[in-house]
């Protein structure tokens, strides 16, 4: 099995089913496709063409299967193996599994838009707007609320592809200094603690592109 | 098993699982609770925590967004074919259903879902009309790959054409221009009993919300005996 992923330092869309994969150990290669500049150029899309129809990565390739669009990715992987846990055992765990993750999927866009994930940035406050900061709040209310009845540490007890969906948040909550509560950090640092974390992190401060759309501070280009 | 909705002239997303269940055969009550009206938020927040309509409550399972709840009602009624039983269709199908799920933002708010609009052409930007194709080059590709069993996506209808059921309307109310091949589709979606009776519902409510009526403060309407 290959992933098809973009940039390690910007691509929050590849982070999801890497880290997922990873930290299941669900063995898979990477092939990389630099996002190069601008986003979206010829290039690019051009690269990518020969693996996904969407235009978009990450792509999961699985002999002739092609999957595109991370959520559809996490299924494929959960049905082609169920012993990895990829959804919660349980039924009422594993449909708001799917909820939250599926709100992750096409939400939270404010907070998105200006906390464009940078895993090299160095922690600094950046000021959100209103909708980012009602992002925000969402977000802190589903963490502290799945972690309460299910146990914790993860957002289901034992690691999941919700975890996987909202690990890219993780990144950005941490890298623009947003102010959280005392639980929605301790489930940052459960998820900041994981080996695959650390190895993705050490990976993208070996990256050298820049992409000016996802540099909060452009045309600083803040580096640790 | 009770799905809540939001009106079913505007609330793209409500018609969704509403019509994957109704095509599925799979019994349900409903609720319909009007979005943008004073109290509507906090009635949908006793549902939901996430504040936004459809919601299935079956027991003590709550489900909120699309996705999640046809995902929810395959795995409760696997007979109902709601994903195509091949794994690489039901993983396309998985993946269009996605791409709808998070994609298309400029056709989507150009051309919001309004069932009782009289179909008219709107001029719609760049962005908006490679949308417009986009959607149609998956219509055709997943028709050309799985479609031989029937006139959907996959054959017979699936999550994945309950995905792109409020597509449908916009692309008959903004009278946009479409291939024959997705012409055919979209017939094939109109046809549906179930599309016919969300229909008859939508073009009976008298609901309005100015935001999503482009000649406001004209409404203009199909009579609701037009059905």
């Amino acid at each position: 099995m290959q992933l098809i992923i973009g940039n390690r330092n910007y691509s929050s869309w590849s982070l999801r089913p890497w880290i997922a994969m990873k930290v299941l150990g669900i063995p898979f290669e990477e092939i990389l496709i630099p996002f190069g500049t601008p986003l979206g150029n010829p290039a690019f899309r051009q690269r990518l063409a020969a693996y996904t129809p969407a235009g978009l990565v990450p792509v999961l390739i699985d002999g002739d299967v092609h999957v595109w669009e991370t959520l559809a990715i996490m299924e494929y992987l959960a049905e082609k193996f169920p012993e990895r846990g990829l959804w919660p055992a349980e039924k009422k765990a594993r449909a708001e599994a799917r909820a939250i993750s599926s709100e992750m999927h096409a939400g939270f866009s404010a907070l998105r838009s200006e906390c464009p994930m940078n895993l090299r940035r160095p922690i600094r406050e950046r000021a959100l707007s209103e909708a980012a900061r009602a992002n925000v709040a969402r977000v802190e209310e589903m963490w502290g609320d799945c972690r309460a009845r299910y146990g914790g540490p993860f957002l289901f007890g034992a690691f999941s592809a919700a975890d996987a969906m909202y690990a890219p948040m993780v990144a950005r909550l941490n890298t623009y200094g947003v102010k959280v509560g005392a639980a929605a950090r301790d489930y940052m640092e459960t998820m900041m603690a994981l080996p695959a974390w650390a190895e993705r992190q050490a990976e993208a401060l070996r990256e050298t592109w820049i992409v000016p759309e996802d540099e909060a501070d452009w045309p600083t280009v803040l580096t640790a | 098993m009770k799905l809540i909705v939001g009106n079913k002239n505007y609330s793209s997303w409500s018609l969704r699982p509403w019509i994957g269940l109704k095509a599925a055969r799979i019994p349900f009550e409903e609720e319909v609770i009007s979005l943008y009206v004073e109290g509507g938020r906090e009635q949908i927040l006793r549902h939901s925590p996430a504040g936004k309509v459809p919601i299935l409550i079956d027991g003590d399972v709550r489900v909120w967004e699309s996705l999640a709840i046809l995902e929810y009602a395959a795995e409760r009624f696997p007979g109902a074919g709601l994903w195509p039983s091949d794994p690489a269709a039901r993983a396309h199908a998985r993946a269009i259903s996605a791409e709808m799920h998070a994609g298309f933002a400029a056709l989507r708010e150009e051309c919001t879902m309004n069932f009782w609009r009289p179909p008219a052409r709107r001029a719609l930007s760049a962005a908006a009309q490679a949308n417009a194709v986009r959607v149609q080059e998956i219509w055709v590709n997943a028709r050309a790959s799985y479609g031989a069993g029937g006139p959907f996506l996959f054959g017979t209808f699936t999550a994945a054409d309950a995905m792109y059921a409020p597509v449908v309307q916009r692309f008959i109310a903004y009278d946009i221009e479409v291939s024959a091949a997705a012409k055919a589709y979209m017939q094939a979606m109109t046809a549906l009993p179930a599309w016919q009776e969300w229909r008859r519902a939508a073009l009976s409510e008298t609901w309005v919300i100015a935001k999503f009526e482009y000649d406001w403060p004209e409404v203009k309407r199909l009579p609701a005996e037009a059905v």
